[in-house]
């Protein structure tokens, strides 16, 4: 019987994939902008000052020394852009290197036909590696990114350039320095503007408010008089309240301005930061492992992966052993385990606990621990609901009820029978109780 | 005099000749010129941004859910778990200093938030392990995998493998090949003597249960001239017997720690991009409509899921058409015919005989099993 479900649709395949393959376009666009604009303002700026010196050297009002060092000036002007062009140029051949790997990986992607494809696995490993490298990244963990990128040789179809530029910017509004911010809004500005951003607005309050704590009024009004106040038919409650905060000061109890006072404003900053940074580049503003985990853990998830039955399989293989690191945060995370507190954790069983969860697993033998009750993550899966299905779906055919209400499939019962040394009779495959065949009953599942 | 004149007016014919700055206005006019229309000519050919818009338009993705951001300790020690059963213990180690580094720095910060539970050295030690003796079995030496699986007999056995006797038995077709096979010095622990003297140390406690297949192994003995022509050579060809030992041995490895063979991040995320479509497709049809998901438990969709990604049986009352769960379990009809706690209820008023939905007979909710799927 063919599996309809193992077919791969490549497609929808790809909607998680989107960003690897757009990225690099993005970039693109944005490398050619920056050069097409420097180009703009100096060949004007160039052409205007060449007129200028024309002028004067014909009205006699320019030296040769003089004209000598004004088109000295220019030449270094054209020397910069062309050092520029050089750098943009090398930096679109990286685009262009990354686009072609990318389509490379997608075609590859497309000889495949369904996911049980031999191909499938080293394939969707490197993709769980480009989600990893993006978790990563967008949290941060940027030496972990560059490692896992560098050991996978995935460098190209990753972007760990575009996030590492935006986890310093992050760092530094989390850091109280508005300055990277504001350079970044500068470059962007009218991309910002199309898409109705208030972050130079939000940025230029914080200075404010900066100089307010600090006590700098008179520098406070002046700032707020070149860059706050022209944004106030946009933002008119946030500008008054703003203007409020120079009769309150920083040790105001009034709930409605101390909360501008407040630390908390930065990490606010630096999220908005990054909500207009992916924006901008048209990214996903969640992690794509987490939309990958969320879906593929509903997906995946029955209701015996956390049922009473489960829970002393994945509890008893747990470590109570007190050495190891973080076990103290555990309870708090998971706290749902009634009958054992620490929930498989550090995910190893030591000698002494290895005996102990024998007796529950020895049914595993003969099917796969099932990714949402293995360790790693069944805490993680409890947040999430369990896949509807409308239709029974079961692992064996033709199934077998023993005397104590276990129901196995007729040929696995055979085998681990056959094995055991068994004839004529059925041993369970999780409880080790052998009966007669005769006492035991065929079901059916319509 | 008028020579004078004549060489000033040369002078002034040369100094027409000199340069001008208007001639290097112009110039620069022309390479202004010259960039512009090449720009122009990028900008008019078809700009690859426009073509992505145009043929791979953005769709946008689900949202992140609470279920995952909200419990990103649990995710970075799936990872690092990930990290360690891949063999990636470098890559772990840096993840877990820059984790701990964060932490200290979050303890400082007002930002509170819930510690990370990283796995232990122990997991780590486990897995280098593992990597070690695969190692050794890559190159052909199944020594460190014997040792480890008789030390773990106990355990598998009970767990119904048969890895132990697997390993064993390879080791003997593998001495049995002799020198010319194996690269293994050519001396008395070798070959087909080699092979016999490492059956009797070694077969005794697996009689019990493998009687069958060690009367052909020894049975071999006898062939060993003419191994091809005899009916063992399937037996002794040696394929892919070390790879798919080596497959075993990493499944069962991964079993005594409780964790599957294959990594349950892979399988998650793979299974999430089977998912995705699904959830976008239903997100869509909600937001038309205004509806909200009502079951708390379930999710309101559906997604196929190909067979390798079934790991439970799952079943759903063919009345009711629910999923069984411990409160609302299995049962099963006398008849043989199986529906949910709920819909027998339902069907049996205190007790009174029903009939069984499926075929004609009758039965009482007494006579009826809860089982254990």
């Amino acid at each position: 019987m063919a599996d309809e479900a193992s077919k791969i649709n490549h497609d929808s395949q790809l909607l998680l994939d989107q960003q690897f393959l757009r990225l690099p376009y993005e970039l693109l666009r944005k490398n050619f902008r920056s050069f097409h604009v420097a180009f703009e303002t100096q060949s004007t700026e160039i052409k205007n000052t060449l007129k200028d010196i024309a002028q004067k050297s014909f009205d006699g009002k320019l030296s040769k020394q003089q004209a000598d060092k004004e088109l000295a000036q220019i030449q270094n002007k054209l020397y910069n852009l062309k050092r520029k062009l050089a750098t943009s140029t090398q930096e679109e051949d990286r685009y262009f290197d990354q686009i072609a790997a990318r389509s490379r990986e997608t075609r590859e992607f497309l000889t495949l036909k369904t996911v049980d494809d031999v191909k499938y696995e080293p394939w969707s490993r490197r993709r769980l590696n480009r989600y990893l490298i993006d978790y990563c990244l967008r949290h941060g963990h940027l030496d972990t990114a560059v490692e896992m990128a560098k050991n996978a040789e995935i460098n190209e179809l990753v972007d760990i350039d575009a996030f590492v530029a935006m986890d310093k910017i992050q760092r530094s509004l989390r850091g109280g320095s508005v300055q990277e911010a504001l350079t970044w809004c500068k470059e962007n500005k009218k991309e910002l503007r199309k898409m109705q951003s208030n972050l130079e607005f939000m940025l230029r309050c914080q200075q404010y408010i900066e100089m307010v704590r600090t006590g700098k009024k008179i520098e406070a009004i002046n700032h707020a008089r070149k860059y706050i106040i022209p944004f106030s038919d946009q933002y008119r409650e946030e500008v008054e309240t703003i203007c409020g905060l120079l009769a309150h000061g920083p040790n105001t109890t009034i709930e409605e301005y101390a909360s501008q006072f407040s630390p908390l404003r930065w990490h606010q900053l630096a999220d908005a930061f990054t909500d207009a940074y992916l924006k901008l580049l048209n990214l996903p503003n969640a992690p794509l492992l987490h939309i990958a985990l969320f879906t593929g853990l509903s997906a995946l998830k029955t209701p015996a992966c956390h049922g009473a039955g489960n829970a002393t399989t994945a509890s008893q293989l747990s470590a109570e052993d007190t050495n190891m690191d973080g076990v103290d945060g555990v309870n708090g995370v998971n706290g749902v385990n009634g009958t054992n507190g620490t929930n498989g954790v550090n995910g190893t069983a030591t000698g002494r606990h290895k005996h102990h969860h024998l007796h529950g697993t020895s049914a595993v033998s003969m099917t796969r621990v099932c990714p949402t009750c293995s360790t790693e993550l069944n805490e993680l899966a409890r947040n999430v609901r369990y896949a509807h299905h409308s239709k029974s779906r079961l692992l064996d055919q033709d199934l077998i009820m023993l005397p104590n209400n276990r129901i196995y499939g007729v040929e696995r019962l055979r085998e681990y029978a056959a094995k055991s040394g068994l004839e004529g009779k059925y041993k369970d495959l999780i409880t080790g109780e052998v009966f007669e065949e005769a006492k035991c009953m065929k079901v059916f599942v319509t | 005099m008028s020579s004078n004149v004549k060489s000033l007016l040369d002078e002034l014919d040369k100094a027409q000749k000199y340069p001008r700055l208007s001639a290097a206005e112009e110039s620069l006019d022309h390479l202004i010129t010259l960039v512009s229309n090449a720009r122009k000519e990028i900008e008019a050919s078809s700009d690859p941004h426009t073509t992505i818009q145009q043929y791979f338009p953005l769709k946008s993705l689900p949202t992140d859910d609470p279920a995952i951001s909200e419990h990103l300790p649990l995710v970075n020690r799936a990872i690092i778990m990930h990290l360690l059963r891949e063999g990636q213990f470098g890559v772990a180690a840096t993840f877990t200093k820059e984790l701990q580094e964060e932490k200290a720095q979050r303890y400082h910060s007002a930002m509170g938030d819930k510690l990370a539970a990283l796995p232990s050295d122990e997991l780590q030690q486990r897995f280098a392990e593992m990597y070690n003796i695969l190692e050794h079995m890559k190159a052909r030496n199944l020594g460190p995998a014997i040792a480890w699986a008789r030390e773990n007999s106990e355990e598998l056995e009970a767990r119904g493998s048969t890895l132990e006797f697997e390993l064993v038995k390879l080791q003997y077709i593998w001495l049995f090949l002799g020198p010319s096979v194996n690269g293994l010095p050519d001396d008395a622990n070798n070959g087909t003597f080699g092979a016999m003297c490492y059956a009797k140390q070694n077969f005794d406690r697996f009689v019990d249960r493998y009687g069958a297949d060690l009367s052909a192994l020894i049975g071999a003995l006898i062939y060993s001239e003419n191994l091809a022509d005899s009916p063992y050579k399937k037996v002794f060809d040696i394929g892919s017997k070390f790879e798919d030992v080596a497959k075993l041995f990493t499944r069962e490895f991964c079993s005594l720690l409780g964790l599957s063979a294959e990594s349950p991040l892979l399988v998650t995320c793979n299974a999430g991009t089977l998912a995705v479509p699904y959830l976008i497709k239903y997100m869509a049809a909600t937001q038309s409509k205004r509806t909200e998901w009502t079951q708390t438990h379930e999710m309101p969709f559906e997604t196929p899921l190909p067979d390798s990604m079934l790991y439970h049986s799952i079943f759903v009352c063919p009345v009711s058409k629910e999923q069984t769960t411990d409160t609302n379990p299995p049962v099963v009809i006398p008849c043989g015919h199986m529906i949910c706690r709920t819909t027998l209820e339902r069907l049996a008023h205190k007790n009174s005989r029903f009939k069984c939905p499926y075929c004609p007979l009758e039965a009482r909710a007494d006579d009826c099993k809860e089982v254990i799927l």
